[in-house]
């Protein structure tokens, strides 16, 4: 499916932001899905990139997505012009179970886990007012997106090298005098695994998304899976996930 | 006159199968058909071949298991699948309603498992063909792959034919000495036909952890990177075989899959570019198409080995 760029800005150090466009936007998109991006021009390149959608304007219509230049595919994508077009399958995968009106919500991100939970977010601020949001980075000058996020609820951010916010990781900026109804997390296998930890013994339930490196992005190849909890069974991250209840997977 | 007679013959016999024409998905990068069924409607399709079925359900490698190099990929999936049962009652029968042909892909780790899963699959009346991997370990060696060792492949093929009433296909490994005696052995075997190529054994090393990419380490090489070493297989055994051959390896267009069959294909599957593009088949399907009408060939048959 044939999407057009339509923003591609620098947002911080090695991270971007591009806006697109086209005929996938009249789908249902929800949030916590992805999108898988054929790069390159030859077959040099013949895996597809899966970047999550992090927001999604219905009045354009455009989504948004948020990356970090760590390769040659993310390295290309940052190189795409306004008037470019790009090859991308989407939405992929299932997205976030939205929370119980009214609920006490948290939501907590690390570094480029960050752009889909902003569109969660805003679908979860149209349920219920109670929104606390942790965003963590390496340090103040990896910080994107601070501000969109204030519009939604109450943000805090922790840097590694304390330069923004509270110096540590996520888990030092939680907040232990309250509780919260629903956990939902995005980032580096080791936070949610601190996550679960802090939570365990309290009635949250948590949601997390995950990532694997994929082949096919739609379920086929078993490339992308991870272990059920009990070790039994796996789950395909690009079909069954990204998204997982956290009792559900081993993390 | 009608527009029938203008257009070329795509279709194939293969052992005895009726294709309609000559592009199938490859083993292992089209799990059971029905992800790629939400793409298109499958009985566009040659065939369809499922993925590495094991007579117990595998849950495969630790990931990542799959990694992207320059032209190609790597992938160690560990054939993962949910057994012989469970493939029979779950996931054949819905791609048998596809109306299109189908292949299973079967695997094992003694001579004893490969005969249980093919006499399965073969009861099962299911399937119209069986695809056997010999790229496996044998436990029972030391895991030496089955399809190293020209004597070892024969016997495989020998005892698994007994249990086999549907056509057999043996599917090699390039990663032997000699092609054509491996291909000679699943002759010799009693095998319909032969496909190739598997995977050629690779390894990528990440420059930041200083170590391989795969949990595995190891990994198998598909993709465009493979495509010259698999057309030369191909040719080697066409010059020795009088088996039909499913040629594979990198194929991404129809003028790749015409260089197989110029090397000696009556068929091809294709893998990787399924991965680049779900619509590769069908675009590889068209683009063949457009390939006979250019140079005026009628039937497939007036090029296949015409390289030789
Ligand atoms: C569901 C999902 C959502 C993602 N969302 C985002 C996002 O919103 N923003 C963002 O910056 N990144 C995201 N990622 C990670 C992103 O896919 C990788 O950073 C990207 O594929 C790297 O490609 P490259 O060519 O630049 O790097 P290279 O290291 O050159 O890539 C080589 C191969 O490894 C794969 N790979 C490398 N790192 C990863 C990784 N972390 N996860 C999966 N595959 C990887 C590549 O896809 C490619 O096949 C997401 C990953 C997944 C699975
Ligand atoms: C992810 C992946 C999984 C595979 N799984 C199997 C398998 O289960 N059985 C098998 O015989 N071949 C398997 N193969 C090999 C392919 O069927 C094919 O032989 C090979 O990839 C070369 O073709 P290609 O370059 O078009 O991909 C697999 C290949 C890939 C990339
Ligand atoms: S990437 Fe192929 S199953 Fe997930």
């Amino acid at each position: 499916m044939i999407l057009d760029v339509i923003k591609n800005t620098n947002l911080t150090g090695d991270i971007w932001e591009m806006e697109l466009t086209g005929p996938m936007l009249v789908k249902p998109i929800r949030p916590g899905q992805f999108i898988n991006i054929r790069v390159g021009e030859s077959h040099e390149h013949v895996l597809r990139r899966p970047i999550s959608i992090g927001a999604v304007d219905r009045d354009t219509p455009s989504l948004t997505i948020v990356f970090r230049v760590v390769g040659s595919g993310t390295k290309w994508l940052s190189e795409r012009e306004v008037g470019d077009q790009l090859d991308a399958l989407g939405p992929l995968g299932r997205g976030f179970p939205l929370p119980k009106e009214g609920a006490r919500v948290l939501i907590v991100g690390g570094g480029v886990g960050v752009p889909p939970l902003y569109e969660l977010a805003r679908e979860v601020r149209k349920l219920t007012e109670q929104v606390d949001i942790i965003l963590g980075f390496g340090s103040g000058s990896d910080c994107f997106w601070e501000d969109e996020f204030r519009q939604l609820g109450r943000v805090r951010v922790a840097t590694e090298d304390g330069s923004s916010g509270i110096k540590g990781y996520v888990t030092d900026a939680i907040p232990n005098d309250q509780i919260w109804d629903y956990l939902y997390t995005c980032g580096p296998k080791p936070m949610l695994r601190a996550l679960k930890q802090h939570f365990d013994k309290v009635p949250i339930k948590g949601y997390v998304s995950l990532e694997e490196h994929m082949a096919c992005g739609v379920g086929a190849c078993h490339g992308c899976t991870c272990h059920t909890a009990d070790f039994q069974e796996t789950k395909r991250i690009c079909k069954d996930g990204p998204v997982f209840s956290w009792e559900e997977v081993a993390l | 006159m009608s527009h029938t007679t203008n257009k070329p013959n795509l279709a194939v016999e293969l052992a005895g199968l009726h294709l309609k024409n000559p592009v199938m998905p490859a083993s292992g990068c089209f799990g059971f058909g029905r992800e790629y069924g939400e793409y298109y409607h499958l009985n566009q399709l040659g065939a369809v071949v499922v993925k590495a079925t094991t007579l117990h359900p595998r849950l495969g490698n630790p990931t990542p298991r799959v990694t992207e190099v320059t032209g190609g990929m790597l992938n160690a999936i560990g054939l993962a699948n949910p057994g012989v049962d469970k493939v029979l009652s779950s996931e054949l029968p819905w791609l048998a309603e596809r109306n299109v042909p189908i292949i299973v892909n079967a695997a094992g780790d003694t001579v004893d498992e490969y005969c249980e899963v093919v006499r399965r699959i073969s009861n099962s009346g299911l399937a119209q063909a069986i695809e056997l991997n010999v790229s496996c370990p044998n436990v029972e060696l030391g895991g030496l792959a089955f399809g190293v060792e020209p004597r070892i492949l024969k016997d495989l093929v020998a005892a698994v034919r007994k249990h086999c009433s549907i056509p057999l296909f043996v599917k090699l490994s390039p990663n032997v000495t000699s092609i054509q005696d491996l291909a000679l052995a699943a002759e010799d075997g009693g095998a319909d036909g032969i496909s190739l190529i598997n995977t050629l054994i690779g390894m990528k090393i990440d420059l930041k952890t200083r170590k391989p990419v795969l949990a595995n380490k190891r990994g198998g090489l598909s993709g465009p990177a493979v495509k010259p070493v698999a057309v030369r297989m191909v040719y080697e055994v066409a010059q020795v075989v009088q088996l039909p051959i499913i040629g594979m390896g990198g194929i991404y267009s129809g003028e790749d899959a015409v260089e197989f069959i110029m090397a000696g294909a009556a068929a091809v599957m294709v893998g990787t570019a399924n991965f680049t593009n779900p619509y590769a088949c069908l675009q590889i399907i068209k683009e063949i198409e457009e390939f006979m009408v250019r140079e005026g060939i009628k039937d497939l048959e007036e090029i296949r080995g015409c390289a030789l």
